[in-house]
């Protein structure tokens, strides 16, 4: 059971004395029960800082807008920039270091065990017609404040189902780790909407995916939330081709673009498959482009799909070890190979 | 190919779109051309350096652009001019061909083969079972741009 206390106390240390510049924490949002990212510079500020089940975001994200920004001001900020990462956001930032977006000793990595339990989802408490003001952990239970008072509820019953399968719900990567180790917990059988998936026929797949790209509306907020999406030019923008008073109109028509950016079901699927590929071996299952998508299309087994492909056939582990080499930049020899003629 | 089957598929010759290495299987295609083997005319053969440069973006920007199958074809494992191009090739085509599947595409429109530069005959034998396993699947609709 974590002390919230510990983590603010953490996080103040860290600022009076100058360790770090910054903390990426989670905050009380300005509506509703949910909380929300916020970066205090402030040792005063400490006290801000909550953890709770609603603290979903995914905050390696914001290293990444971090990096970006300073390599925008060229700025040498010397002090690392301290992050409360849950399992999943600490292999996330082991990801980014794989494939050298920071440093190590640039980031500060203030981990946060889930313990027995994970994140909630909105959906499922809705689905229980629970209307809350303030989420708390209390063990492996939760505890609403709702208009009717303390609403105390089993976690496993509304937890987000990538927590209810993660494997390891612990920050292996990290400078100062608040809470117990309890991985090999087993909460769910991983990968569980996935083989209920593929149970269909591949017909009755294609129904399905057809629906789903469909009613994307290319909003791109699942390339905006994802802290993996951090190109600076992505595939879809092409906004590196520059149209000058001098392009002719055959240039412009006859530049090369993989995906249009217009809502189609073609355009939409090359770029949610494009997704999903280069997503391949690094998705970490955070699952934030699946709770921010605005029309629900189901990511998260585009996602699984592909990590349990690398687990099963490759062994890979995404966020595993900083070391190791990215999925698709290495290889084995006997990887399979019985599709190739 | 029987009769009765090209009765059926009269009008319907599937497109291929062929990513061939430059170094093994874009030299095989060539040895099968001046060998004069004789196979269907379907794949249109772009070159590309390695079949490791094969990126999943050009697999489905080709069928994007409505071509009805897609080979990739490299050298041998242990053969690759780039020592290890092949064998990322093998891994990240496997993605793609999962993923294809996993969306509800036809598994049999997508293939990889390995041809050396001297295997003309396996280049024709590979071209011509992979127009025979698109015939009865008819043309590809489901990643294809609608241009109207």
């Amino acid at each position: 059971m974590i002390n919230i206390q510990d983590m603010r106390d953490t996080a103040r240390d860290l600022l009076a004395k100058n360790e770090v510049r910054a903390v990426i924490g989670y905050r009380r949002g300005s509506s509703g029960m949910n909380a929300e990212p916020v970066v205090i510079t402030d040792a005063a500020q400490a006290d801000e800082l909550v953890w709770d089940p609603t603290c979903f975001h995914n905050l390696a994200l914001y290293l990444v807008e971090d990096r970006k920004f300073l390599a925008h001001t060229r700025a040498k900020p010397g002090l690392p920039i301290a992050i409360v990462a849950k399992g999943c956001d600490a292999r996330a930032i082991v990801v980014l270091m794989q494939e050298h977006y920071f440093k190590r000793e640039e980031v500060y990595i203030i981990g946060m065990s889930c313990e027995g339990t994970g994140v909630l989802d909105e959906r499922k408490l809705a689905s229980q017609g629970i209307q809350a003001s303030n989420a708390a952990f209390d063990g492996d239970d939760y505890v609403f404040t709702t208009a009717q008072g303390e609403k105390r509820i089993a976690a496993r019953e509304v937890m987000a189902d990538r927590c209810l399968e993660c494997r390891i719900p612990y920050p292996r990567e990290h400078n100062v780790v608040l809470g117990e180790d309890k991985t090999g917990r087993v909460l769910a059988e991983p990968f569980a909407a996935l083989k209920r998936f593929e149970e269909r026929d591949a017909a009755e797949r294609w129904i399905y995916w057809e629906r789903q790209f469909d009613r994307c509306i290319r909003c791109f907020a699942c390339r905006s939330v994802c802290p993996m999406c951090f190109c600076d030019e992505c595939v879809v923008d092409s906004i590196s081709f520059p149209v000058t008073a001098q392009t002719t109109a055959e240039e412009k028509a006859n530049r090369v673009r993989w995906i249009e950016r217009s809502a189609v079901r073609s355009e939409n699927i090359t770029y949610h498959m494009t997704r999903a590929m280069h997503l391949a071996g690094r998705c970490v299952d955070c699952n934030e482009c699946e709770r921010v998508c605005p029309v629900n299309i189901p990511l998260r087994l585009l996602n699984n799909k592909m990590e349990r492909e690398a687990r099963e056939q490759f062994g890979y582990e995404p966020g595993a070890s900083i070391g190791a080499p990215a999925l698709v930049a290495s290889f084995l020899d006997n990887d399979p190979e019985k599709f190739i003629r | 190919m029987s009769e009765q089957q090209a009765e059926v598929t009269t009008d319907y010759e599937p497109r291929i779109v062929a990513f061939l290495c430059k170094w093994c299987s874009s030299a095989g295609s060539d040895l099968a051309g001046v060998s004069r083997i004789q196979y269907p005319s379907n794949a249109t053969p772009i070159t590309v350096p390695c079949s490791g440069s094969v990126s999943p973006m050009y697999i489905l920007s080709a069928l994007k652009k409505g071509a009805d199958g897609v080979l990739v074809s490299g050298c041998h494992i242990g053969d690759c001019h780039y020592i290890e191009g092949n064998y990322l090739a093998r891994r990240k085509i496997h993605l793609v061909k999962e993923l294809l599947g996993f969306v509800g595409v036809e598994q049999d429109r997508f293939r990889m083969s390995w041809v050396s530069a001297a295997e003309g005959a396996k280049y024709s034998q590979v071209i011509k079972d992979f127009v025979e396993d698109l015939r009865p699947l008819g043309p590809q609709t489901k990643l294809k741009a609608d241009r109207s």
